[in-house]
């Protein structure tokens, strides 16, 4: 279709899933890209200059993890990992190696495509915004203020900082440590009993009397991420 | 080396000691006419020194009294007779007898000086070629049979080595021809447990004829060393017995060193194994798995691009075909965790998990079969230790299972609550229950309840929820609802969160 459409790296050894991503994403307006392997994922991360890049964690060559810091090393455009299920540890060291967002196989192209509108979303306006909105809940960063409904809602210091954390990278994965990290600091990667209960409480809060909050959402065994519309 | 360790019997030395004598006197009589009678007490005192240097103090001094009585029956005045004719001999007697004596003690003791150096030397050659051999050897068997050669060798005795198996102390090295009556496993028994010596020659069951060395060492005590005189009227002497102690505790280090590098190798082999497995079922797992993501993939961009433009019929296939790629995926996912569990290959990170949290997760993942149903969460705020995922992928298969086993449009619960020490979660349903005798069985591999044949399943659902729960030492059963209808409980067991709730607040 068109040239002019974003430019997407397909990393994956697998011929068949790379013609199906080629066909379904050019049909979708994207301009593909395909490498067989790492080393040829690697140079055309830099040869090609994508706006964003899909790699399955499988490759022969090169570890996934490895492959997503090198990658991460030479470009800043969004990854969005391909895994299988139970690989939950995996996932976690893409994201904590910066992968931005992941698709489970099998996927559906829905799935895939809604992915990577948000990636590219979030790449294309980095600036976190001083007063975030979703649905119901405003974050006003600058005079940390939280309303839900237009009503304040009193937070404690730490389910602010967390409910920050997450605000700033609205749509994305942050994993159990990234967000220990952020929120409590070095040293607090282990304790997720804080972040559960600190998690609970604040999805308490922002969503009262839900018995499916649905605002922060769980991704299990890996973190946790905003709802953003449209993501 | 046993014939140094065990000194030749008392009566024959005494023997020894009463020939040299008569040697002595024999040796005198030819010359008895040409030299002064005195000079003669010359060759007693050397028989004195000889017996002293080679017999011991006993038979240097029954030497020293029997010299001084030959020398006076055969040699003075009058001859053959007891008495003395001359009375300054009585002066050589004395003297003969006195220096006799003194020189037996001066050379009895340099000689039991030498032979106890002799024996040091000797023991400690022994014990230092137990260590050399027992160095060498890696091998448990090995290490066994070392020990009984050398204890045997060195002592003269027949050995053998217990050591426990379960409950009971197994036979595992002996010398040949060695048989351990039965009654005598109690005296060894009695050794473990006590880490004493017991049986022949100690305080506890002496009658026994065999004796038993607790092999001990910082960890406890690892078996029993046994040794049977080959010549039951034999005893060991403190000596030896000190020396029986000492390889003893040499045994033990060596057999504690063997089976922590026994223990070492079967962690090493069992880890290996079980990288081999997790390569194998990734490898089969990706091999699996492709295929289906291109066709799930290819699929579902034909459904969402509208490909089949108008054609209603068309796109239903396309939708059938695509959800029927995704059951397999599902198959082939528990057939993959079906033979983790089996291989017990499933690991568990249990961690403090917010339950609500874990119902919701569930419940998205299901959020497609879930369309039209109401299901009510009824669960308390806890934070119990499970493993996420796993728990999260338990609950999708009792909630799937709920769906499809009751009438569309009917309502599912789950609850979760405290009860006792346990964190009881629950999914209940209204459709036609589980006839009572297949309550257990439901749990069981392939067992599906013949009721609906078009309910599609692997019958393999529930029988990884039961993997998975018992992998978390928990429980899982399912009952039929008063009212109509199926509950299926899992029980985890809940500690306290006391400790975990706390400082949940920054420092």
């Amino acid at each position: 279709m068109t040239e002019g459409g974003p430019r997407v790296l397909v990393v994956d050894d697998e011929p068949a899933i790379r013609r199906f991503l080629h066909a379904s994403l050019t049909a979708h307006g994207y301009t593909v890209f395909e490498a067989i392997d790492g080393r040829d994922g690697l140079a055309a991360a830099t040869g090609r200059r994508p706006d964003l890049v899909i790699l399955d964690l499988g490759l022969p060559d090169i570890d996934g993890i490895e492959m997503t810091r090198r990658l991460r090393e030479r470009m800043s455009a969004p990854i969005i990992i391909v895994t299988v299920q139970g690989q939950e540890a995996a996932k976690i060291a893409a994201f904590d190696a910066g992968a931005d967002d992941y698709v489970t196989k099998p996927f559906g192209m829905g799935e895939l495509l809604a992915r990577m509108r948000a990636s590219l979303r979030r790449a294309a306006s980095p600036a976190a915004e001083p007063v975030f909105i979703a649905g119901s809940l405003t974050v006003d960063l600058g005079q940390r203020r939280v309303t839900v409904g237009g009503h304040e809602v009193q937070l404690t210091p730490t389910e602010y900082d967390l409910l920050r954390a997450l605000v700033a990278q609205a749509g994305k994965v942050l994993t159990h440590r990234q967000l220990l990290r952020q929120v409590w600091g070095e040293g607090y990667e282990g304790e997720m009993h804080l972040l559960r209960v600190n998690m609970s409480n604040l999805r308490h809060k922002l969503e009262p009397g839900a018995s499916r909050p649905a605002l922060i959402l769980t991704e299990p065994g890996v973190g946790y991420r905003l709802r953003v519309e449209g993501g | 080396m046993s014939q140094i360790l065990r000194p030749p019997r008392r009566w024959q030395r005494y023997l020894w000691s009463a020939l040299l004598v008569g040697a002595t006197t024999l040796l005198s009589a030819p010359i008895h006419r040409f030299v002064s009678p005195v000079n003669l007490v010359m060759l007693y005192l050397a028989a004195v020194v000889i017996a002293a240097i080679y017999l011991g103090r006993g038979p240097a001094a029954l030497s020293a009294v029997a010299g001084v009585l030959a020398f006076d029956f055969f040699f003075i005045q009058p001859r053959l007779s007891l008495t003395v004719a001359n009375a300054e001999y009585l002066l050589t007697f004395a003297g003969l007898l006195i220096v006799g004596l003194v020189i037996s003690t001066l050379a009895a003791r340099s000689r039991e000086q030498a032979d106890a150096a002799r024996r040091r030397e000797v023991q400690a050659t022994a014990l230092y070629e137990l260590s050399r051999d027992l160095a060498s050897a890696s091998e448990s068997d090995e290490i066994l049979r070392i020990i009984v050669r050398h204890v045997g060798g060195t002592f003269g005795r027949e050995a053998a080595i217990l050591l426990p198996d379960g409950d009971t102390l197994q036979l595992r090295a002996a010398s040949p021809g060695l048989a351990l009556p039965e009654d005598e496993s109690a005296v060894a028994a009695m050794a473990f447990q006590s880490g004493q010596p017991a049986g022949r020659g100690t305080a506890t069951m002496a009658d026994a004829a065999v004796r038993f060395m607790p092999l001990k060492t910082a960890r406890g005590v690892l078996g029993v060393l046994g040794v049977k005189p080959v010549d039951p009227g034999v005893y060991l002497s403190q000596e030896q017995r000190r020396l029986l102690e000492v390889f003893a505790s040499q045994s033990a280090l060596a057999v504690e060193r063997a089976e922590l590098a026994e223990q070492a190798r079967r962690a090493q082999l069992a880890r290996a194994a079980e990288e081999l497995q997790a390569a194998l079922l990734n490898s089969v797992s990706h091999d699996l798995r492709t295929p289906l993501v291109s066709i799930t993939g290819t699929l579902s961009s034909l459904e969402e691009d509208g490909a089949c433009g108008d054609n209603p019929v068309q796109r239903s296939l396309i939708t059938m075909a695509r959800e029927e790629a995704e059951r397999l995926n599902v198959l082939v996912g528990n057939l993959l965790d079906m033979t983790r569990i089996e291989a017990g290959a499933l690991r568990t990170i249990q961690e403090p998990c917010d339950v609500q949290e874990v119902i919701n997760a569930a419940l998205d993942r299901l959020a497609g079969r879930l369309v039209g149903r109401e299901v009510a969460i009824d669960a308390e705020e806890l934070l119990a230790p499970m493993d996420f995922v796993l728990m999260v992928q338990v609950l999708v298969n009792l909630v799937d299972n709920a769906v499809k086993y009751s009438p569309p449009g009917s309502p599912i619960a789950v609850t979760a609550r405290r009860v006792g020490d346990d964190m009881e979660m629950a999914v209940l349903d209204r459709g036609s229950g589980v006839p009572p005798e297949d309550l257990e069985r439901i749990f069981d591999k392939f067992y599906r309840v013949h009721r609906s044949a078009g309910a599609g399943g692997t019958g393999l659902g529930l029988a990884i929820c039961k993997g998975i729960v018992e992998a978390q030492r928990g429980r899982i059963w399912a009952e039929n609802r008063p009212g109509g209808g199926t509950v299926v409980t899992i029980a985890l067991p809940y500690e306290s969160p006391a400790s975990t709730t706390q400082g949940s607040e920054r420092p």
